[in-house]
């Protein structure tokens, strides 16, 4: 080992050996719609993030149902334009995938790139991530209806993860609901918000279930309401009533799914979306779902696109401003 | 406490963690080796290999190619003065003038010995101390971190030593990179003239990769390839009056690397300038600095290695990550079923415990592994410049491009090591520009954040005792050396000169 040319090269052998071993398995004839040869799961994020995890869930998942090589590529840059941009010009190819989340909506709304949702071919929304309204434990508010109260006539500082992040559209959203105007502190990530409700430099947050759910057992933090559609059925949750049950008509979640590039035949887009279907039954799914406390409300091809309509026009408003 | 260790050293002593353990640092000095590859990829990538293992093996093994590429990352900044990590930026300076004095073994035994005397006193720290600790640090908050970037960025100034004005020119531009992209808190794009890739901002790695490991190579090639550095074997090897002098920049430099550590955000990058800008203002021997002094390799050497251990704080007792690479390791909790979170201590005593003795085991293999190849390491320059130069723009593009898969980041790269040749030419120093680019987007956040919470005043960084404290010291640093020396000529004006005299001539170089 006189030189560090053999170890480093060694090293980056071990690595890339390393990572095309997720991709071990044996490609299977190809029915009707398959794709033909290896498959590739872009993430437009870094490795080790949110998007990243819900990545490698589904490409190893997908794999299992169908015996297909699916490997998982990070494209990131630009808050995930790289990757979308990346997955544009893969037009017609359907043995590509892309792990998707609410940036593909919030990216054309709110920045200047070439692509809307309506470019690709939606396949499979997993679930959705709401968020939970949280406070210290001794914060002089009960529910969210006190939140809101407080701040018709006081401050109230709230926390948000970014710009175009789900606790500012949630906030946004509660705003225009309730005609009030809470004063914001902008952060970088869910983990950094928490740090600074931990450490009492602000009032409220809007976290995801996942981000808090540690504190809330220990009872470092109490969640006041869930911006759900309906309560959580998880036992840690079940207790925290929605908004809409304090009156407040506000539900908006993060989306996790997978989408396949435009111009994809029929029939292929039909081969990934029973893919999809075969996922949603094993258990691979269901422990995806509860490890990262999403709810399970899984939905395919058209029904995607529509669901992803809906929130485009709600994006439209929040940023209207 | 006793029990707690007993119970650590119980599980962390098996033949299969041990193993793993090692294989853990190894390939983490690999990973720290490589420019592009940092541990937060390295340990990202490798997860899902220790999906069969038991949580606590894995765990041992993850956080292994953590703090073991703390080490990897020195070793190319000494001897071809491309940094593997961030953290081994500051590490260049002295470092590489080190080994071009042909006293590349002293530089990398000093590193291993200064991480590893740093690793052991903030382990001890963290095991005594982490949930009290970690408490502490929630009350740094934006202000407190706002007092804490104005601290960092007056250091720059102690960086520009011979040249003022370069320094903070460099400082300046470097503040200007960080600002390409979407800023904290807004949605509007700045300076990317519609380029997608640049909505991101222009990413460190990239720009430290083209900087040091591009720019070195065309410098060199330019100035028509020296001879290979001659060196017998035993100048390889450090000497006891190095030793001597390196002991009180070691402990301040785990000291300085600790407290940064603890707080979430601040990083061990920081923590390494923030240690050789300090012992750049304490040491006799200020004048060596720049010039291959090994007391500005072990400052911030030890300081790196003490900030990624204390990392640790907050990810173990708050299950809140302290930087990226942590972050990752809590994402692995997750997979394996564990929760993150404030009762892990409780909750799991026997994975805590078995991961924190395995740190202790993990970094005397690191430095019985470093130590004698220290060496053979620097054996290394004797290779003609002729293989070596292919091989490193070889490493440079292919880690580059591993970073996100992209063609831009090589391009970025060719572009920084374009910019890279052309500050050496002209003598600009590298340093300031890259604490620029780091210190930027934190400085402008904590801002941000800062303003937010005083509804625009900042009046609010005086009402916080600890951003006072903070300030008061960024002050001191700023006009103690100044009313020092006023007070020593005023006492024996003959002898006090000497020194400041010995400066200025340095200083007019």
């Amino acid at each position: 080992m006189k030189s560090r040319t053999p170890l480093a090269a060694a090293g980056l052998a071990a690595v890339s050996l390393f990572a095309l071993t997720a991709c071990s398995g044996s490609a299977e004839p190809a029915a009707d719609g398959a794709p033909s040869g290896n498959v590739t799961m872009v993430v437009p994020m870094g490795a080790g993030g949110g998007s990243d995890q819900s990545g490698r869930a589904i490409a190893s998942g997908l794999e299992e149902g169908t015996g297909l090589n699916i490997s998982v590529e990070n494209r990131e840059g630009g808050s995930g334009a790289v990757g979308y941009s990346y997955f544009l010009s893969q037009n017609g190819k359907s043995n590509y995938l892309l792990a998707s989340e609410t940036a593909l909506l919030a990216l054309p709304v709110t920045q200047d790139v070439e692509f809307t949702y309506e470019d690709f071919t939606p396949i499979m929304k997993l679930g959705d991530d709401y968020t939970l309204l949280v406070v210290a434990p001794d914060a002089p508010y009960e529910t969210c209806s006190d939140v809101v109260d407080a701040a018709k006539d006081e401050r109230v500082v709230a926390a948000v993860s970014g710009a175009t992040s789900l606790d500012e559209i949630v906030f946004t959203l509660v705003e225009s609901d309730q005609d009030v105007e809470f004063d914001r502190v902008p952060f970088e990530s869910g983990s950094e918000v928490l740090t600074a409700l931990l450490g009492g430099q602000i009032d409220v947050a809007s976290l995801n279930p996942s981000e808090v759910i540690a504190q809330l057992e220990a009872g470092d933090l109490k969640a006041l309401c869930a911006f759900s559609e309906e309560r959580y059925e998880y036992d840690a949750l079940s207790e925290i009533p929605t908004a809409k049950e304090q009156g407040i008509d506000v539900a908006f979640a993060q989306y996790r799914g997978f989408i396949a590039p435009g111009g994809i035949t029929e029939d292929q887009t039909q081969y990934w979306i029973e893919a999809g279907q075969a996922y949603e039954k094993s258990d691979a799914y269901s422990e995806y779902i509860e490890s990262n406390y999403l709810q399970a409300n899984a939905v395919y091809g058209d029904e995607f696109s529509e669901y992803l309509a809906g929130n485009t026009a709600d994006l439209e408003v929040v940023f209207a401003e | 406490m006793i029990d707690n260790l007993i119970l650590g050293f119980s599980t962390a002593f098996t033949a299969e963690n041990l193993l793993w353990c090692f294989i853990g640092v190894l390939l983490g000095t690999v990973i720290g080796l490589m420019p592009g590859l940092g541990s937060t990829t390295g340990v990202a990538i490798l997860i899902p290999l220790t999906l069969t293992l038991e949580p606590v093996t894995a765990l041992i093994m993850l956080a292994g190619i953590y703090y073991g590429a703390q080490y990897g990352g020195t070793i190319t900044s000494v001897l071809i003065s491309t940094p593997g990590e961030a953290a081994s930026v500051v590490t260049t300076l002295d470092g590489y003038q080190m080994a071009k004095n042909g006293k590349a073994g002293s530089a990398l035994a000093i590193s291993a010995i200064g991480s590893f005397v740093a690793a052991i006193i903030s382990l001890a720290l963290l095991m005594a101390l982490a949930p009290p600790l970690a408490d502490l640090a929630l009350n740094f908050g934006p202000v407190e971190n706002l007092a804490i970037m104005i601290l960092g960025l007056i250091i720059v100034v102690s960086f520009a030593g011979g040249a003022l004005s370069r320094g903070l020119m460099m400082a300046a531009a470097g503040l200007l990179i960080s600002t390409v992209g979407v800023a904290t808190g807004f949605s509007d794009a700045r300076f990317t003239f519609g380029n997608i890739n640049l909505l991101g901002g222009i990413p460190f790695i990239e720009v430290m990769i083209g900087l040091f490991a591009i720019g070195e190579v065309l410098h060199q090639i330019r100035m028509g390839a020296d001879a290979p550095i001659r060196t017998r074997f035993r100048d390889m090897v450090i000497s006891r009056s190095e030793l001597k002098r390196s002991a009180g920049p070691i402990l301040r430099g785990s000291g300085i690397g600790f407290v940064l550590g603890i707080l979430p955000g601040a990083g061990s990058t920081l923590a390494s300038f923030m240690a050789y800008g300090i012992e750049k203002r304490v040491s006799p021997r200020k004048a060596m600095f720049g010039k291959g002094a090994i007391e500005g390799v072990a400052a911030p050497e030890s300081a790196n290695n003490a900030a990624a251990n204390a990392n640790f704080v907050p990810t173990l007792a708050l299950g809140i990550p302290g930087g990226g690479t942590t972050a990752v390791l809590l994402g692995a909790f997750t997979i394996y079923g564990l929760q993150p979170g404030p009762r892990l201590f409780e909750t799991q005593p026997t994975l805590i415990w078995g991961l924190l003795v395995s740190f202790f085991i993990g970094n005397v293999m690191l430095l019985v592994l470093n130590l004698p190849l220290a060496p053979v390491f620097a054996q290394m320059l004797r290779i003609p410049y002729g293989y070596l130069y292919p091989i490193i723009l070889l490493t440079s593009f292919v880690g580059a491009y591993s970073v996100s898969n992209n063609m831009f980041s090589v391009l970025l790269v060719l572009v920084f090591g374009i910019i890279g040749w052309i500050m050496k030419e002209l003598d600009l120093p590298m340093a300031p520009l890259v604490l620029g680019l780091v210190l930027g987007p934190l400085f402008e956040k904590a801002l941000v954040q800062t303003s937010a919470l005083g509804q625009g005043s900042f009046l609010i960084l005086l009402q916080s005792p600890i951003s006072v404290v903070v300030l008061l010291f960024a002050v001191a640093l700023m006009v103690g050396p100044k009313i020092a020396a006023r007070v020593a000529v005023r006492r024996s004006p003959r002898t006090a000169r000497t020194p400041i005299t010995h400066d200025e001539r340095e200083d007019a170089r």
